[in-house]
């Protein structure tokens, strides 16, 4: 089997984000703010703002790739916090009550000058407002009432339907809390918020995620997948946390040039390539290395995550003439379309059908509710559709539930069976 | 153990309440037509201004692994009332309801719903279940939230009419508010019975009984339950506070009754239901004072929960305050060590008992008591 070659963005991507971290501390030392957010906020507005963000699940991940959430995590049950809370939204808080940022990555994060959360999980608004007692820093709260009737097919309204998909009234309320927090903000900073560019800059979010629906597009018709998932979520997850920015953009173009070319050279990550597998949920940040574990054995890579197909589907909102409400629109139910049915089933079974996926590994992480719920929902709907699902039944965060070796032990005999059949 | 009065008319409107709390929303009162409300948060009082009788429907007993073609879909982590009542819509039990509201801030409420509402979009819910609404109400108090309250009370009326009832004008909101306030004093004097002999596991029947009638019929049965109380007042006897999940196990309140007297009940199906109207008397005032309850967890600011705590165990001159959790609790358990250091720091004890299934068993009872014993000796 030939070795398998990383794109050349990638590294450009994580070279890029270290030396953003390593440009943050410099302004931050020197007297600039910065905002600690949630992944489900409008980053938009931090962004037009010019207020550099941090956000928590990126910075989870980053403390959980340095194989530091044992540590964390052990320290959170001294601290008498039980062992069932959500792990991956509260490790930056663990570590930040842990206190010695020298153990952390980067030297670790000063204090934000705001923070934000959205409503969306219950525990969330816990976990930030621990955050603010501990460093002072004001919570900005975003409510997040459900929507009470909501469409399988959110894909498809929710680019140019969005109005009636989210619901008026949701919308209202979401708007009116930007205009909070845009007064917060503009306070902060001592900036004025530019309303007359931020159509401009929405649309250039636009225009970022459709270079990703086309890299998506190029991997699900490849004839063989082109790119490890491993390395798809650093080239997409890391210009979304800077997106509508001319660098996000451009390496958007960039990373999806390198995946035509290597769609036309016919490059694939297995040459023999005989099965097509999905991940569901976020990454196993910690053990990213697990995703190619079956591709010498059986021939079958891991074609599809939710972050690159995400991009165009969770991110593209076309303006009808108030950015802000389009920016409502892409926020309001954002987290909750990869986790609550119909969304989650509906939208994993048209996924799997474009990326032609023969097996399906579900993470269910059981202490993070939230991000489990409707997990059993999407496998029935998957395995209705004739998608192979494995349950993993572990965290995205904490390596303590994880046993590699018994997980390929669990996935081994499902794709014996499908090679079996395809033969 | 002291005993309410065992005149006749005291004793027929215990044994009501009794009857009510046992069956729970099988329970029938005969009068109106019954809508279901899963969790706390949606003012019943709405309910009863549309003509109809609220009943809750997520306290019936547990029951696990019932068999139902709906498990399939029910991960482990969901709470226990969520997937007993999912297993039970799912055989229909809910088709003599006119309609059943999830209130969208309690979180075991909102995931009944998003899991019953697919269960019907794929066609595979009993023909005769009924109408499903998600009372949607922010608990933040800003002038866009009550705004946006008032557009889900204006929703919730058209759902009245399209299940057949009446939508409520203000008069009939009135009344039901003034109804409702009625039944508050009532479960005022329950709460106090408490300190005067009142067992807390006799009190948690009566208190929730009410979830399954009229709030007046609730008023007036209380009234006479309660209105030859034997007074023995509980002095010397260590003053409980209870938090943590919903807790409904009869049991674990004897355990509590044997050790002392329970002053402040805080979990989900204690004291804080129906919830304070405060001075409300219209549909506004009822929507304000109802975004404000501090027992909910998505309340902002979100201090005001454990705030609301810390002052309710201390106005109740609590010794001890216990707390207890689901074993799927992701909330509650947030606050636990900053409760823990409160509490310290004002010289109350505070035991944490853990996990804990619906219905303890004894094993757990017997740790449970002797935490709680050797907190309140280390005290003396």
């Amino acid at each position: 089997m030939s070795e398998y070659l990383p794109l050349e963005c990638s590294r450009a991507a994580t070279d890029y984000q270290r030396e953003w971290a390593k440009g943050l501390r410099r302004d931050i030392t020197s007297g600039k703010s910065y905002a600690f957010v949630n992944a489900d906020t409008p980053h938009e507005l931090f962004h037009h703002m010019g207020m550099p963000i941090v956000t928590n699940q990126w910075w989870s991940a980053i403390i959980a790739a340095k194989q530091l959430s044992e540590f964390y995590f052990d320290y959170m049950e001294s601290r008498g916090f039980h062992e069932r809370l959500a792990r991956y939204s509260s490790l930056p808080l663990i570590a930040e009550l842990e206190g010695d940022t020298s153990r952390q990555p980067w030297g670790g994060l000063p204090t934000p000058s705001i923070l934000c959360a959205r409503q969306s999980a219950d525990d969330h608004q816990k976990i930030f407002s621990l955050w603010a007692e501990r460093t002072g820093a004001p919570l900005a709260l975003l409510s997040s009432p459900a929507v009470p009737d909501p469409q399988p097919d959110w894909w498809r309204l929710a680019r140019d339907d969005w109005e009636t998909l989210y619901g008026s009234d949701r919308l209202d309320l979401m708007v009116a809390e930007f205009e909070v927090l845009i007064a917060q903000l503009e306070e902060i900073t001592g900036r004025t918020f530019d309303r007359s560019s931020f159509a401009s800059y929405m649309e250039a979010i636009n225009e970022q995620e459709r270079i990703f629906e086309e890299a998506s597009a190029l991997i699900a018709q490849a004839p063989r997948c082109p790119i490890r998932i491993s390395e798809q979520m650093p080239n997409v997850m890391i210009p979304q946390w800077h997106r509508g920015s001319d660098w996000a953009i451009s390496h958007a173009k960039r990373f999806r040039d390198e995946l035509t070319e290597r769609v036309q050279k016919g490059v694939a990550v297995v040459p023999d390539e005989r099965i097509r597998m999905m991940w569901i949920g976020a990454g196993l940040w910690f053990d990213t290395g697990f995703y190619s574990a079956f591709e010498e054995s059986h021939g079958a890579v891991f074609a599809w995550s939710m972050y690159l197909p995400f991009a165009a589907d969770g991110y593209i909102r076309e303006d009808k003439g108030d950015p802000l409400r389009t920016l409502a629109a892409r926020v309001s139910a954002m987290n909750e379309q990869l986790h609550q049915p119909p969304w989650i089933n509906a939208w994993m079974v048209e996924q799997a059908r474009r990326y032609r996926i023969d097996v399906a590994l579900m993470l269910i992480p059981e202490h993070d509710r939230f991000s489990g719920h409707g997990s059993l929902y999407a496998k029935q709907a998957l395995e209705e559709a004739g998608v192979r699902v494995i349950e993993v039944w572990s965290d995205m965060v904490d390596p303590r539930q994880w046993d590699r070796d018994a997980m390929v032990a669990k996935v081994t005999p499902v794709l014996d069976d499908v090679l079996a059949e395809k033969n | 153990m002291p005993k309410i009065d065992a005149s006749s008319a005291s004793d027929a409107a215990r044994a009501e309440l009794e009857t009510a709390f046992a069956q729970r929303d099988r329970y029938l009162t005969g009068e109106r037509t019954r809508v279901g409300i899963f969790g706390n948060g949606m003012p019943t009082a709405l309910v009863e201004a549309a003509g109809a009788c609220a009943v809750h429907v997520e306290l019936a007993e547990v029951t696990t692994g019932g068999g139902s073609p709906i498990d399939v879909v029910i991960e482990p982590f969901l709470d226990a009332s969520v997937s007993t009542f999912l297993n039970r819509f799912s055989r229909g039990e809910f088709a003599d309801l006119q309609g059943i509201i999830f209130a969208r801030d309690d979180a075991p409420a909102l995931i009944a719903y998003q899991y019953a509402i697919e269960w019907v979009r794929q066609g595979r819910a009993n023909s005769a279940v009924p109408p499903l609404f998600l009372w949607n109400l922010v608990h933040t108090d800003t002038e866009p939230t009550r705004h946006f309250n008032r557009v889900q009370a204006d929703k919730l009326f058209g759902f009245f009419e399209a299940i057949g009832l009446r939508r409520p004008g203000p008069a009939q909101i009135s009344a039901a508010i003034a109804d409702e306030k009625m039944r508050a004093a009532s479960l005022v004097k329950l709460s106090e019975a408490r300190e005067q002999g009142v067992p807390a596991a006799q009190a948690l029947r009566l208190r929730n009984a009410g979830r399954f009638m009229p709030a007046p019929k609730h008023g007036e049965l209380l009234n006479a339950a309660l209105s030859l109380i034997e007074k023995t007042p509980a002095a010397g006897r260590p003053r409980i506070g209870v938090i943590g999940s919903p807790l409904l196990s009869l049991k674990t309140y004897d355990m509590f009754d044997r050790l002392g007297v329970v002053t402040c009940d805080l979990q989900p199906w204690g004291d804080v239901w129906p919830g304070n109207f405060g001075d409300a008397k219209d549909l506004d005032e009822l929507l304000v004072s109802t975004a404000a309850d501090r027992s909910c967890h998505r309340i902002v600011p979100s201090e005001a929960y454990r705030q609301a705590i810390l002052e309710a165990t201390a106005n109740a001159g609590c010794d001890v305050v216990i707390c207890q959790l689901a074993q799927t609790d992701d909330t509650i358990g947030w606050e636990v060590p900053a409760l823990a250091e409160a509490f310290s720091s004002r010289g109350t004890a505070f035991v944490n008992l853990g996990f804990r299934d619906p219905e303890p068993d004894e094993a757990w009872l017997a740790d449970a008591a002797a935490a709680i014993s050797a907190a309140l000796g280390a005290r003396q």
